[in-house]
């Protein structure tokens, strides 16, 4: 699904460019006052920010289905879980960073109109970021210690 | 591995097989097994207390060091002879 979503912005972005007549049409259509070239830019710029994002995201959910795989199993303390949590931590900093530009674009790029992102900074999101990382720490130590457990008689 | 586990000597002493301890002292065969073999990471006291009792021996006649050639031990103190 998350590639599916990547190969549809992917495209987007790419028919930008390939079908510059077609969206300068569209844009008009849509505000005959607009300022193309900064719309259609700041509409590039978004659909980066969202390839970005699919990337982002596809980081985060292998790792966090290979997890969910194990955690099912009934053997989630393991080196490989710890090294995903970190993963996961990263593309959630990802995330987090990409929220940035969304909001620079939604305040300085009047031309966007309702195109324009929320662009709102979530602290939840930072929150979240700094707890996988913790809980990663946590997992490479849970692992370690059961590991020494199990060569323990 | 610089400690020698000689359970399996101390067996033969005693005439006890491996099951037998491990029944008389309520610790798996495979725990037991990994212990012989000198696979085990760490022995817990309350283990090593139940082998010393049922084979009436002491820590030291199941354990041994033997430190490996060629290999430095920062932490040697050398001893007056």
């Amino acid at each position: 699904m998350n590639g599916l979503l990547f190969v549809a912005i992917a495209a987007g972005l790419a028919s930008s460019w390939a079908f510059h007549g077609f969206y300068r049409a569209m844009l008009v259509k849509a505000d005959p006052t607009v300022d193309v070239a900064a719309a259609l830019l700041g509409i590039r710029l978004l659909m980066l920010i969202g390839v970005a994002m699919t990337i982002a995201s596809d980081r985060l959910l292998v790792p966090l289905a290979s997890i969910a795989a194990s955690a099912a199993h009934g053997d989630p303390f393991a080196p490989a879980n710890a090294a995903g949590l970190r993963q996961i931590g990263w593309a959630l900093l990802a995330l987090q960073m990409l929220d940035v530009p969304c909001a620079l674009l939604a305040r300085f790029w009047p031309s966007l109109g309702a195109a324009a992102p929320a662009g709102d900074i979530s602290v939840g999101g930072w929150l979240a970021t700094l707890m996988v990382f913790v809980l990663a720490r946590v997992f490479a130590t849970g692992s370690a210690m059961r590991d020494d457990l199990a060569g323990t008689v | 591995m610089p400690i020698t586990v000689h359970l399996d000597d101390m067996l033969a002493r005693r005439r006890m097989s491996l099951t037998e301890l491990s029944e008389a002292i309520d610790i798996t065969l495979a725990n037991l097994s990994i212990l012989k073999t000198g696979k085990a990471k760490a022995v817990r006291f309350s283990t090593l207390e139940a082998i010393c009792a049922v084979l009436n021996c002491q820590p030291g006649d199941i354990l041994s060091f033997q430190a490996e050639p060629g290999k430095s031990h920062d932490r040697t103190v050398r001893f007056p002879p």
